[in-house]
């Protein structure tokens, strides 16, 4: 048997004797280690690993920015002839797309789901090399101003929709009214770029000359979409900032000349550069890191706990060293056997490790999908692994090293000399005080930072919106964009909708208008001759909106019914709003011009704020129905409406209507507080677990230091001191530790505000002081009940035992 | 006759398991009073240690009555038991049992500091310089125990047994982890205290130790096996 099999089974046979150790170490170091890999393997696919296209350094996303006149970027969006000009007219990507996402109801299949379409040309599919399962994919037939009404399927939508049916060439699809015949389904492992953003995938790609825009829009130089995108390979011996001056200048004189309206007086175009990575990735680098970080310091704890472990484990076999020494071991074959004894543990938790991490990608992608990119592409690699095993080594040499560091080879002998009670092996003072400095400086900056961010959420998350969401539903149709349904047939049939579900008994009221957590049109807009302009959040809405809502009115009228239905000239706006119109006096009368027509301001209401919104913008009302028809249903208490129940009743008054959507404003704003719930439950639990392996950690620390003070605590009761003082002692050796470790956990804290003050002036303030003093609390009285729970076996039962060592 | 300083009667110390009663003393009878040299020897696991350990209070009898000082200790809870033992009881172990992290003079000065009714720093210091002179350490009151011999580490256990003024002194086997010379040393410092007044209670093995002592006390599978002897201490004679 050679000598490293040796030296394992003797390992192995070693630990089987002491389960609880191998056990506690295992699924500690397991848990731990394996939301490393499962992050680190994270953070190497958002910042590391080439996205899965051909020659993808060199793809680009072209953005319009929208400058105002200080050179502050109003949105990055384009306008329709705009795009269109650029794409046919740029020489810089050798290959290039048009890409528009849009959403619609897919009324070929019974169920009528709704699904992510997206407008793209052929170039779409050959920029990302994309591969089909069944047919093919756009081709010179579905260019630009072909109009040739095929689709393309994702194969997930294949799956879920068609059951995989592989007949499915054969078959068409009806979109907004037009039948779409299926050319092709996605391979399987086509990943596609989430440019409208994490989490957002198509279900089916129709050609761009589909897209839902209306003639007018098409057209129009002063209406931007943030949904269409243009795409392509560069192929320039340019840098990118050269290419953006060369571009821009034709690109922003090209508008100029065409818009017409002196609203856009002080805007300019500008041409940016976006590689692909950073348009799918955004920001979310940083929130990885964030994790990483986490996710470090509960590595670092539950390390300092397993040297600990460690520690008094090479304790409890000092004479079995001792008896190895005075058989003839060296230091070195001392630390060989400690060393497989380590790597052997950390082998079968690094095992452990990958499971769970193979179980946290589940995770990761089931509750992160949509608020991480890439996650999809997660996975146990060769990159995963080879880190697993790079950890696997330095942790078992570190523990080796620990452990052989502990032993006094020289007073090994001793140890068989006086039968076993000899002080062959301790852990040092100095290394118990560093391991609960350790600990109490990780685990304070961890809970703090988690309890600050747990704060955060649970302030917006309870934060009043300043309307009523209970008991509203609401109803999003779409209209066949083939129909050639005129505005007022259109709105007379809508009228009759909102009539029909007001006369729905389970109905209360109905209101036709935007929805009050949906997003706003942001229209150009100021205080009638002047050149003041500013982008408001307009809606339109009607005259039950506020009422049903419950949004309060604090000057002026709500709309009346007439003013509704004539679309008189009349606008409401916010106190945000009417402040910045006119910060003195009333606002009532007031003119104000918009697209340009003249409206009268009738009302000030009171300001409502977003779950996302740190403060009230600016917001309008106008009295119309937007081309999006869009109703909020106040149902009666215990009542529901079903959406078969809405889409007969929609489908009874025209068949070019579809139900889109129809959910409760509730689940609305449950979705929009998406990041603080999963910010909060993430915090939550990431601070609960730091707080409990440091518990177990300082407890593990301090239940060794006092089993190796019995003797002295045995004999300072039995020299007349009272329990009392046995506790104040022990509390007190720790308490020095214990401050030095809140020292650094605020010199950590304090570094990273001066060093990141930009990014964290939304969250650090004065009134994380008194967080900071609970954080402090909290782990102070975790310490002091592990300084007390292993004491109290000592203080609680005569000296004798103590002295005894019974 | 001198004043009752301890007496016990019929006290017993049984260890129980689920199986089976161990008796590790059974229904002791003594008298201690005040300036007495009491020794209690007899083979290993005769009770020896366990009679000690009940006479400090370190533990406690499971029958039998045990006053000191006309006071009955024999059901005091741990706190009250701590307070007797900080203010009546000096403690002198085998292995000295001193603190190493502390210095000689912070070691002597512990029952003190463990005291309900605090003393000035000026009278600790007083009171352990005292003792420290009684056993010859007063130049050894900065160094930490580890840089003391095994004698002088006796020396200083037995300054901090004697520091609170206690009303006995109850030595362990002082001697069993020192060399013969060394022993006789610390023997003749216990003379020396109980010549001054001092009452001591010790247990030894070691018969020309035991026969030191005015009263011998010999145990036997936890029973006293003889009427104690009383006679003159030989060293006391001699000198």
């Amino acid at each position: 048997m050679s000598y490293g099999v040796y030296l394992l089974k003797q390992a192995w046979a070693g630990l089987n004797g002491k389960k609880g150790f191998l056990l506690t170490v295992v699924a500690t170091l397991g848990v731990a280690l394996g939301a490393l890999l499962c992050i680190i393997t994270l953070a190497y696919v958002v910042t590391f690993k080439p996205l899965p296209y051909p020659d993808q350094e060199n793809l680009y996303q072209l953005n319009s920015v929208i400058v105002d006149k200080n050179k502050g970027v109003i949105a990055r969006a384009y306008s329709y002839p705009s795009l269109i000009q650029i794409f046919e007219n740029q020489n810089v990507f050798s290959q290039s797309a048009l890409v528009r996402y849009e959403d619609g109801v897919l009324s070929s299949q019974p169920t009528q789901p709704s699904v992510r379409s997206t407008y793209v040309t052929p170039g779409w599919f050959s920029l990302l090399n994309s591969k089909v399962t069944i047919g093919r994919t756009f081709e010179g037939t579905e260019e630009k101003d072909s109009y040739n009404p095929v689709a393309i399927l994702s194969y997930d939508f294949w799956q879920d929709e068609f059951g995989g049916n592989s007949d499915i060439l054969q078959e068409t699809v009806t979109l907004g009214g037009t039948n779409f015949k299926v050319v092709g389904v996605l391979a399987e492992s086509f990943i596609e770029p989430q440019l409208a953003g994490i989490g957002v995938k198509t279900d089916i790609f129709l050609p761009w000359d589909f897209n839902t825009l209306d003639a007018p829009r098409r057209e129009s130089f002063g209406s931007f979409s943030v949904s269409s995108r243009l795409v392509g390979r560069l192929d320039s011996k340019f840098s990118s900032s050269q290419i953006e001056q060369d571009l821009t200048i034709p690109f922003n004189s090209f508008w100029r000349e065409n818009v017409n309206d002196s609203a856009f007086e002080n805007w300019t175009l500008e041409l940016e550069l976006q590689p692909f990575k950073d348009a799918i990735l955004g920001d979310s680098r940083n929130t990885v890191l964030l994790l990483l970080i986490g996710i470090a310091g509960l590595v670092l704890i539950a390390c300092a706990n397993i040297t600990n472990l460690f520690m008094s484990r090479t304790a409890d076999q000092q004479r079995e060293l001792a008896i190895q020494a005075a058989l003839g071991a060296r230091k070195q074959h001392i630390f060989h056997n400690l060393f497989a004894q380590s790597g052997l543990l950390v082998f079968i938790s690094t095992i452990f490790a990958l499971l769970i991490a193979s179980g946290g990608f589940s995770l990761l992608q089931h509750y992160l999908g949509s608020r991480l990119p890439r996650v999809d592409e997660v996975a146990i690699n060769g990159f995963t692994l080879s880190c697993a095993l790079l950890i696997a080594l330095l942790l078992g040499l570190f523990f080796a090293r620990i452990s052989a560091g502990m032993i006094n080879y020289r007073a090994l002998n001793d140890t068989l000399q006086s039968s076993g009670k000899g002080t062959g092996i301790q852990v040092s003072n100095k290394v118990r005080r560093w391991l609960i400095i350790s600990q109490v400086s990780i685990v304070t900056l961890i809970v703090f930072v988690n309890l600050g961010l747990l704060r955060d959420s649970l302030k917006i998350i309870n934060e009043p919106l300043g309307f009523r969401t209970e008991n509203i539903i609401a109803l999003t149709l779409k209209i066949n964009s083939a129909s050639d349904m005129s505005h007022e047939e259109s709105k007379s049939l809508l009228l009759e909708l909102k009539e029909r579900l007001l006369a729905l008994p389970q109905v209360d009221d109905v209101s036709q208008s935007v929805l009050p957590l949906g997003a706003a049109r942001r229209i150009n807009q100021g205080i009638e001759g002047t050149q003041e302009r500013s982008l408001v959040r307009t809606k339109y809405i009607d005259d039950r909106y506020f009422q049903l809502i419950e949004q309060p009115l604090t000057q002026g009228d709500f709309f009346s019914e007439s003013d509704y239905r004539n679309e008189n000239n009349l606008i409401i706006v916010n106190e945000t709003y009417a402040e910045q119109l006119a910060s003195e006096g009333s606002v009532l009368g007031a003119k104000i011009s918009l697209a340009n027509v003249v409206y009268t301001v009738s009302g000030v209401v009171k300001g409502v704020k977003m779950p996302t919104e740190r403060d009230i913008p600016m917001r309008a009302y106008l009295p119309m129905a937007d081309s999006r028809p869009q109703f909020l249903l106040k149902l009666k208490s215990n009542q529901s409406v079903s959406r078969e129940l809405a889409a007969t009743i929609v489908q009874d008054i025209g068949s070019q209507f579809f139900v889109s959507e129809l959910e409760s404003l509730d689940d609305q704003r449950d979705k929009l507080l998406f990041t603080q719930y999963t910010t909060a439950i993430t915090s939550s639990v990431l601070a609960l677990l730091t707080f409990f392996l440091a518990a177990i950690g300082l407890y593990g620390i301090l239940a060794y230091a006092t089993q190796m003070r019995r003797f002295e605590l045995g004999t300072r009761l039995a020299i007349g001191a009272q329990r009392k003082d046995v506790i104040h002692l022990v509390v007190k050796d720790n308490v020095g530790s214990m401050a030095i470790g809140f020292v650094i956990s605020f010199v950590i804290v304090f570094a990273l505000y001066l060093g990141f003050s930009a990014e964290l002036v939304n969250y650090i303030n004065a009134q994380l002081i008194p967080l900071f003093v609970c954080t402090i609390v909290l782990i102070t009285l975790m310490t002091c009940f592990a300084c007390y729970w292993p004491l109290r076996t000592i203080i609680n039962a005569r000296p004798i035992h103590s002295l005894r060592g019974s | 006759m001198a004043d009752i300083k301890i007496k016990m009667e019929n006290i017993s110390k049984v260890f129980e398991t689920e199986e089976m009663e161990t008796y590790a003393l059974k229904n002791v009878s003594l008298v201690i009073s005040t300036g007495d040299y009491v020794s209690i020897s007899g083979p290993s696991g005769c009770g020896k240690s366990t009679l000690l350990s009940i006479l400090g209070l370190l533990d406690m009898p499971s029958r039998g009555e045990y006053i000191i000082e006309d006071m009955n200790v024999a059901n005091l809870s741990l706190d009250e038991a701590a307070e007797i033992r900080c203010k009546k009881i000096g403690f002198v172990f085998q292995s000295f049992n001193l603190i190493d992290d502390i210095s000689v003079f912070d070691n002597v000065a512990l029952p003190l500091r463990y005291r309900s009714d605090k003393l000035s720093v000026k009278e600790i210091e007083q009171r352990v310089k005292n003792c420290l002179d009684k056993v010859n350490m007063s130049h050894r009151i900065q160094h930490k125990p580890n840089q003391l011999s095994g004698g002088q580490q006796q020396r200083v256990a037995i300054a901090r047994a004697l520091v609170a003024d206690p009303a006995i002194l109850l030595v362990d086997e002082a001697t069993g982890n020192l060399d013969s010379t060394t022993g006789d040393q610390i023997m003749d410092l216990l003379d020396e205290l109980n010549r001054k007044g001092t009452t001591i209670c010790m247990v030894t093995h070691e018969s020309q130790y035991a026969c030191r002592a005015r009263t011998q006390l010999k145990l036997l599978d936890g029973e006293i096996s003889s009427t104690p002897i009383q006679q003159e201490s030989k060293h006391l004679l001699n000198a």
